[in-house]
């Protein structure tokens, strides 16, 4: 801790005290390495070795029954070579893709109709977020029969002179069906952050802007756009990291079809390691969605050492 | 919202302008409240199905209010299968990691915040970092890990890998960082021990963030599906998720009654965000809102 | 690797005792087994697949079992239907899996393969001899148990599918379902047609329903079809041939319900979750191939079809009237390799006692039939279920499902599919080559590792 010893204390400091200075500067910084020390042994052990142990397993034929087999690139020359595995990994991009960009968009939105300032605004903001602690189970199993041909959402779409549509059973609209579930639970998570940071610009800005006479519209792509693209850049990178990890939407909600339409590498890794017993192959995808994660983790990173602000 | 060309546009009358604040709200309001029924609408109907009689839930027309509620689906689809035991698992599990995160995320927040020594930023890139690292994708090696401990079947084996989590160790740094160093420093001087300085100077101030991070930790483990079917073989371990999907498998059960225990596993999140929602509303930085 | 060591070690000394036991086969026929007498305390796992009524009996029988062998403990456990397999692999490569459990048919392969289960004795389970054994089972079951002449599997319940009729259905129509039951596809296209009712582009009945909600059940309900036009999974050498032309005429079929008769809407199911009668039971669908319905699960979900009893099994339609087959697929009780010999011996004694008083498993799972030929079919109790000797006549005419060590690989591009064929109305040959190619793959992934 250089910060510390300010000068003030310099010029106190006998010798004697300088060592002790040291001492006790030394016993802090070792309390600050305590801290971290479980952190950094449970991360070690639960998240840096499975992904070594993913690494190298990826260079191997493993069934999880006879000892692993060096196959060297075998596994990845096989991913590509797999219609199965391009169609899934396109998936994932476009479910990434899709859903991020529509929680941005419909996250800010949604903040800005709660930051209006309308009476009772602040219930449905609290309303809504409840979709965002629903156990995802739940919201799975709900949105399976909402979705049904002859289900509630078709029932109320005809009301407005919609057809039937086969929401999961099309393969035009099984994913985007998908995204609008995963929109569903994670657009209010996302309108807070956006309030959050809506509520934190400085008002100067805008009464200067009313003093020239800007209109809202012009106010909100002058003003409060640029000054909210720390939030839009952390929503986006952080709703990427969430989408590159779906699991349980697809699994519970289609399944991964009707085809392959909606399977996505998550739902890969799991068939082939504990379906399909090829713990070899389920790793090299692995480490394939590492690749896809870092891009935006990096992303992240930037974002996150270089900002004081606080992001939940 | 549509920009108002002043041109072709005639000035209401007074008496109409005075109200005209009125109205825009008046519509913004309805606009507001049709947008929280869409996300209110699968949570009404769950519940409402869960009341409902077992022939009703799959009908062309969705009856909404059950003419005959069927309160007696709670106690029918309670006694299909041990779910007291599995809400008690998921529960126990669920608390467990919502307490080691709130621990050691302090901690590795406050020494990644607070402290300056060889390798802490690396050290932080390194923690970050394992965020692309959730465990759907290490789910093989993972399961290898735990083995290794001989933790399958075990609740020590179901939290091992939950319990702790990046995000919360950022959240928690981020809130600690603007804190001022004097009042560390002054406590030092004081002779104040740094476990105490943390729980007495730094934990007070960063109360939100924590339940914040408390109710998403609850809801995350809560919501574990994937990591307890992998590592649990042994009924008497099952979290509630198992226990959901595996009922709808057996087929004597309507499926009003799987809507019933959806609802009850509902339950514990919205009360805890009910209990911690004013703190929780201020670690999201909402205090302003009016 | 210490793991395959201790394996080996086993699987020597069980091979050893079945020589000894061969020899005194009669004596232990007919003697009490010596450890029961011993009584030293022992554990075994014993884990089984979930069902509301096959896994209480079978809980049942465990628990009787050891009331009588106090010594022993067992510990029982379940999984649904779907994970089993999942959880068998993962056991034993983790050496969690349990001592003894209840294998689906279609996994023995990938076991044997890996040299995962013991061998069983049959002296042990009461029979003189193998020809004994296999005497005892149609064939199709002893083949997918036993390799050269070795008994790895103990055949326990095994079933054919029938196509289910909702005969008040049939009458509103102005069908008779004792003579109108459809005996050919074409039949059953055309019975279908009349019993579908429309409202728009909604389906308020369909006539007949395919399951479309699991690979498993797109495996089991192809599987007769393509048999029955003369096709097969796999050729000789072990090369996927679904996509030859009597696969394409199979999968023609399959699609022309729905298809060339309009009489199935094959994105409608309220099969949500795998309960895969609901559409009929519900009466949404008025015929469905289903494994034989117990009673109780009418019951619970329509009581009215159960009191106005007016559903009924009838034989698959074929290529000809007469010429129909079914599915029939089912369990077996085998042994963990790694188990220890007392551990070994306490299974066989286990299966043997489970196996003992198929009535009783009747009354309780019912109408779940057995492998086993004779000592249960012309019970009186048996007898007195409804329409019992179609269920039994549809076991003994199923083909089973392929025995494969790609199954799951190929059920699930099977499923991918049948999903594209139906909901996407993908051509036909061009699906199936996908399929086709996928299998090989797999096949040669398998080979390669």
């Amino acid at each position: 801790m250089a910060e510390l010893a300010t000068s003030q204390h310099d010029e106190l400091a006998s010798a004697e005290s300088r060592s002790w200075h040291l001492h006790h500067r030394r016993k802090i910084t070792l309390w600050g390495i305590a801290f971290v020390l479980p952190t950094i042994i449970f991360f070690a052990v639960f998240k840096y070795g499975p992904m070594l142990w993913a690494i190298e397993l990826s260079f191997h034929s493993y069934d999880m029954i006879s000892a692993p087999r060096y196959v060297g690139l075998d596994n990845y020359r096989a991913l590509i070579a797999d219609p199965i595995f391009r169609s899934t990994l396109f998936n994932t991009l476009i479910y990434i893709s899709c859903t991020t960009t529509l929680l941005t968009v419909i996250g800010l939105m949604l903040a800005l109709a709660i930051n209006t300032g309308i009476p009772g605004a602040r219930h449905c903001m609290t309303a809504m977020f409840l979709s965002n602690l629903m156990p995802v189970i739940a919201v799975c199993l709900v949105w399976r029969i909402l979705l049904h041909p002859y289900g509630v959402v078709n029932q109320l779409l005809q009301h407005v002179g919609f057809g039937r549509i086969d929401w999961l059973t099309s393969e035009w609209t099984a994913m985007p069906s998908i995204i609008m579930v995963t929109v569903w639970r994670f657009a209010p998570y996302f309108m807070v952050v956006f309030l959050a940071a809506l509520l934190a610009l400085p008002d100067d800005y805008y009464e200067a802007a009313e003093i020239d006479g800007a209109g809202p519209i012009r106010r909100f792509f002058h003003i409060t756009l640029p000054l909210l693209m720390p939030t839009i850049f952390f929503v986006v990178v952080v709703s990427a990291l969430l989408c590159a990890r779906v699991f349980l939407y697809p699994y519970l909600i289609t399944g991964g079809g009707p085809g392959n339409a909606t399977r996505v590498l998550s739902m890969l890794i799991y068939e082939t390691g504990f379906s399909y017993l090829k713990m070899g192959q389920a790793a090299a995808i692995s480490v394939v969605l590492f690749a896809i994660m870092l891009v935006f983790t990096s992303l992240q990173i930037t974002l996150f050492t270089r900002s004081e602000r606080i992001y939940f | 919202m549509a920009v108002i060309d002043e041109t072709d546009w005639t000035p209401p009358p007074p008496s109409l302008r005075r109200y005209l604040p009125t109205l825009r709200r008046l519509i913004g309001l309805l606009l507001l409240i049709v947008l929280t029924a869409m996300f209110l609408l699968p949570i009404v109907w769950m519940l409402m199905m869960s009341f409902q009689a077992g022939e009703k839930m799959f009908q062309l027309r969705t009856e909404w209010i059950p003419t005959v509620w069927h309160f007696e689906n709670y106690p029918n689809a309670l006694s299909r299968a041990p779910f007291a035991q599995y809400f008690l698992n998921s529960g126990i599990v669920s608390v467990v990691v919502m307490i080691t995160n709130v621990v050691f995320c302090t901690l590795a927040g406050y020494g990644l915040a607070k402290f300056r020594f060889p390798g802490s930023s690396v050290l932080l890139l390194l923690i970050l970092s394992t965020m692309m690292l959730p465990l759907e994708v290490t789910l093989v090696p993972t399961f290898l890990v735990v083995h290794k401990f001989d933790w399958i079947n075990t609740y020590q084996g179901i939290v091992a890998p939950l319990l702790i989590d990046a995000f919360g160790i950022f959240l928690m740094r981020q809130s600690m960082i603007s804190i001022p160093k004097d009042f560390i420093e002054a406590a030092r001087i004081d002779g104040a021990g740094e476990l105490r300085i943390l729980l007495q100077i730094i934990l007070p101030q960063c109360l939100p963030a924590l339940s914040v991070l408390a109710i998403f930790s609850f809801r995350d483990s809560w919501d574990q599906f994937l990591w307890p079917l992998t590592v649990v073989s042994v009924d008497e371990l099952r979290t509630f998720p198992l226990g959901l999907v595996q009922f709808g498998e057996d087929y004597g059960n309507p499926p009003t009654e799987q809507m019933v225990i959806a609802v009850l596993a509902t339950i514990p999140v919205f009360l805890l965000f009910a209990i911690l929602q004013r703190s929780v509303n201020k670690g999201f930085g909402l205090s302003g809102l009016k | 690797m210490a793991k395959s060591d201790s394996m080996d070690l086993t699987r020597r000394a069980v091979v050893g005792g079945m020589g000894a036991a061969g020899l005194g086969a009669t004596y232990a026929a007919l003697a009490p087994r010596a450890y029961a007498q011993e009584k030293k305390p022992i554990k075994v796992s014993f884990w089984t697949f979930d069902n509301p009524q096959q896994r209480p009996w079978v809980n049942k029988r465990v628990k009787l079992f050891t009331e009588q062998n106090p010594h022993v403990k067992i510990d029982f456990q379940w999984f649904a239907f779907g994970d089993l397999g999942k959880k068998l692999s993962v056991g034993f490569a983790t050496g969690t899996a349990p001592d003894g459990f209840v294998s689906q048919d279609w996994f023995m392969p990938v076991w044997l393969d890996k040299n995962l289960l013991a061998p069983l004795d049959v002296g042990k389970l009461g029979y003189a001899n193998y020809q004994a054994f296999a005497k005892d089972f149609a064939p199709a079951f002893v083949e997918g148990a036993t390799v050269n002449g070795k008994v790895y599997g103990y055949p326990m319940w095994f079933y054919g599918y029938c196509n289910y009729l909702n005969t008040k259905q049939f009458k509103e129509v102005g069908l008779d379902p004792d003579k109108d039951w459809p005996q050919t596809w074409d039949q059953l296209g055309e019975v279908a047609k009349k019993l579908t009712v429309k409202d728009g582009d909604k389906f308020t009945r369909q006539g007949f329903k395919f399951a479309m909600h699991a690979a498993q059940w797109t495996m089991i309900q192809f599987n007769p079809i393509l048999v029955g036009a003369g096709g097969s999974w796999f050729d000789q050498s072990g090369k996927c041939i679904v996509n030859n032309d009597a696969g394409v005429r199979a999968m023609t079929i399959r699609a022309s319900i729905a298809q060339k008769y309009g009489a199935e809407d094959p994105a409608d199911s309220i099969a949500t979750n795998p309960i895969p009668g609901m559409d009929f039971l519900k009466e949404r669908a008025s015929m469905f191939f289903c494994h034989p319905l117990p009673l109780e699960l009418v019951k619970a979900q329509n009581p009215a079809m159960l009191e106005g009893n007016y559903f009924r099994p009838v034989q698959y339609p074929g290529s000809a009237p007469g010429k129909g087959i079914s599915t029939a697929y089912g369990f077996n009780l085998v042994i963990n390799a790694g188990a220890s010999p007392d551990k070994q011996e306490v299974l066989h004694d286990l299966y043997k006692f489970m196996m003992s008083d198929l009535v009783d498993a009747w009354r309780d799972a019912a109408p779940f039939t057995f492998a086993k030929k004779g000592g249960w079919e012309d019970n009186a109790e048996v007898q007195k279920f409804p329409y019992v000797n179609e269920i039994i006549k549809a076991g003994s005419n199923g083909v089973a499902l392929p025995r494969t060590l790609v199954f799951n690989e190929l059920a699930d591009s099977m499923h991918r599919g049948v999903q594209k064929i139906m909901l996407s109305k993908a051509d036909i040959k061009s699906t199936l080559n996908e399929v086709a190619a996928e299998v090989d793959r797999a096949t040669a992934a398998y080979k390669k590792a």
